[in-house]
């Protein structure tokens, strides 16, 4: 039986298949789908500081093979999900990463302090990049600004921190390179590429937030070439998601570089997406006669 | 074992009502038995050319033979897609989903008001609670349509027994103007005390709404909004509340109480 642990900056998946931010809530409605110890690992929702209510609908969009959603970092806040959320996710073998993001570096110290002392959140992961909210593209896209942050969050949170990378910027690898300088311990990317649709009859954009984060099977190529890139430029430990939504789009991210992946709009389609994910992966191991998820890593025999 | 199940299902009949209108019967669905009336199911559109699930609310079921039947109009790609489904067909479902109508006391005198497409959930809730011997002639169903082509399963109403209120926005049958009207004007004939539960284009639940708050006659709305993921992940149906916030529509509806959400 092929071995599908995979490590990143010390901490032991299951598997390298995980639910990404935003797409999966806190895990409570997956959980009445699927157990989520079955998950190599659970991104949740991101949270700020205080709750959010998120932009008035509509908030999504379909678009060709994807969608567009500004949903505007709809949460519960630090407390609620300490108090509630993290909580829930207690009963479950599985990795809890938390996803922070906040207006200014500050509010994302101030909400890794607070999860410093929950050790169920076995690592946290900075969304620098939400296309929505005016603050995160800030730290997006400058590198001393994302290296900055980085290293106040590091000061104050004990276990393993991951940069989530915006693709909206000129050039990734700088980005990533900043990020590691300031310490992270593993990067993730991408997130969703800004993108809009227009209503021909309204003459209105189809989201009241005007533009959106494009996702799904459409952005795929564009997240395989961003990993592909920043794999060569950065040590650490790479997650990968973009449009995964089967076991053959995670083996091209692992060949890419990633370590692991991360499982998002495919659930809005298939949310017991990421059970199938983890079966189909094994049988392609035991096909290929590989020992293990890890050797495919960065394995691409590039031109 | 969970309650919702996601399933390949058959599309076992499919039929054309006129006028973009059609009726599936979807099945074998282990847990049709199940469903409440007002739940809906999220039915992958085949073909792969529509990106998202498209929801429906169930219109029937037949627990002895495992399956359910839905109504609906063709109005985007999505739709017009599973109108060119043919009988044999296979889709995947998944449901039921999101909170169904809180069934009426046995004894109360009930008022359903259906607008166009909206009656599906309303002829199931009509027919699940004559099955727990709701005296039928207690329940008054209104149905309007823009024209008589627009009232579909007439007979298929009727058979229940029910009060049957017909209305045309066009006066081509029954009564001439909106279901509202009609239900205002049975009210003023017809003193008591009611319980009200709709579904329909939102016009009409804004101006049902209203009349329920000035009467205050208690009461049920099914909405609805495009729906994403159906199981209150993606947060992307949302309607916003009276109490202020917002409510997914997937979760914590489709069904409200009257005055609840903001419309």
């Amino acid at each position: 039986m092929p071995d599908l642990a995979v490590e990143i900056a010390g901490v032991k998946f299951n598997n390298p298949i995980l639910t990404a931010s935003g797409t999966c809530g806190y895990g409570e409605e997956l959980a009445e789908l699927f157990d989520l110890s079955q998950l190599g690992g659970i991104v949740t929702k991101s949270i700020t500081v205080r709750p959010r209510e998120g932009h008035p609908p509509p908030r999504t969009a379909e678009t060709a093979s994807g969608m567009l959603n500004a949903i505007g970092l709809a949460n519960v806040g630090v407390d609620k999900f300490i108090e509630e959320k993290l909580k829930f996710l207690e009963k479950f073998d599985t990795r809890v990463i938390v996803n922070v993001a906040g207006a200014k570096v500050q509010e994302y110290v101030e909400i890794s302090a607070r999860l410093a002392d929950c050790s169920r959140a076995d690592m946290i992961e900075l969304n620098f990049s939400c296309p929505n909210v005016e603050a995160g593209m800030a730290i997006a896209g400058d590198p001393i600004a994302a290296e900055k942050a980085v290293r106040e969050v590091k000061r104050v949170f004990p276990r393993p921190v991951i940069a989530k990378l915006s693709p909206n910027v000129t050039d990734i690898v700088a980005i990533a390179r900043a990020c590691e300088g300031g310490g992270a311990d593993a990067l993730s990317l991408i997130n969703t590429l800004v993108g809009m649709a227009v209503d021909i009859e309204t003459f209105r954009p189809c989201l009241t937030n005007n533009t959106g984060g494009l996702s799904g099977p459409a952005v795929k190529p564009v997240a395989l070439a961003m990993v592909y890139k920043v794999y060569k430029a950065v040590k650490v430990p790479l997650i990968g998601l973009g449009g995964i939504s089967n076991y053959k789009d995670v083996v091209e991210f692992l060949l890419c570089g990633a370590t692991a992946v991360q499982i998002g709009t495919a659930l809005f389609i298939e949310p017991d997406a990421p059970i199938k994910i983890v079966k189909d992966l094994r049988n392609y191991l035991t096909k290929n006669k590989l020992g293990s998820a890890r050797e495919l890593v960065g394995q691409l025999r590039s031109y | 074992m969970s309650r919702i199940a996601i399933e390949d299902v058959k599309i076992l009949d499919s039929s054309d009502l006129g006028r973009g209108n059609y009726r599936l019967i979807l099945g074998p669905f282990g847990r049709s038995r199940s469903i409440m009336a007002g739940q809906f199911v999220h039915l992958q559109v085949p073909g792969g050319s529509v990106f998202f699930r498209r929801a429906f609310s169930v219109y029937d079921v037949n627990p002895e033979e495992k399956t359910l039947e839905i109504l609906f109009k063709v109005f985007g790609r999505g739709t017009a897609l599973l109108a060119k489904c043919r009988r044999g067909d296979t889709v995947n479902l998944m449901g039921p989903l999101g909170h169904g109508f809180d069934p009426p006391g046995k004894k109360e005198s009930v008022i359903l008001a259906a607008g166009g497409i909206g009656m599906p959930p309303l002829y199931f809730l009509a027919k699940q609670m004559i099955q727990k011997k709701h005296e039928s002639d207690k329940i008054h169903f209104f149905y309007g349509g823009n024209c008589r082509a627009d009232l579909i399963e007439v007979a298929r109403i009727k058979k229940l027994g029910v009060k049957l209120h017909l209305s045309t926005d066009d006066g081509s049958f029954g009564f001439k103007g909106f279901v509202t009207s009609g239900i205002k004007e049975y009210l003023e004939n017809n003193k008591g005390d009611y319980r009200l539960y709709a579904c329909g284009p939102t016009g009409m639940l804004k101006a049902i709404d209203r009349v329920a708050q000035e009467r205050t006659i208690p009461g049920q709305l099914s909405l609805e909004a495009p729906m994403p993921c159906g199981i209150g992940v993606c947060l992307g149906c949302v309607l916003p509340l009276t109490s202020g916030g917002y409510t997914r529509v997937c979760r914590e509806g489709p069904v409200y109480n009257i005055g609840e959400v903001l419309l």
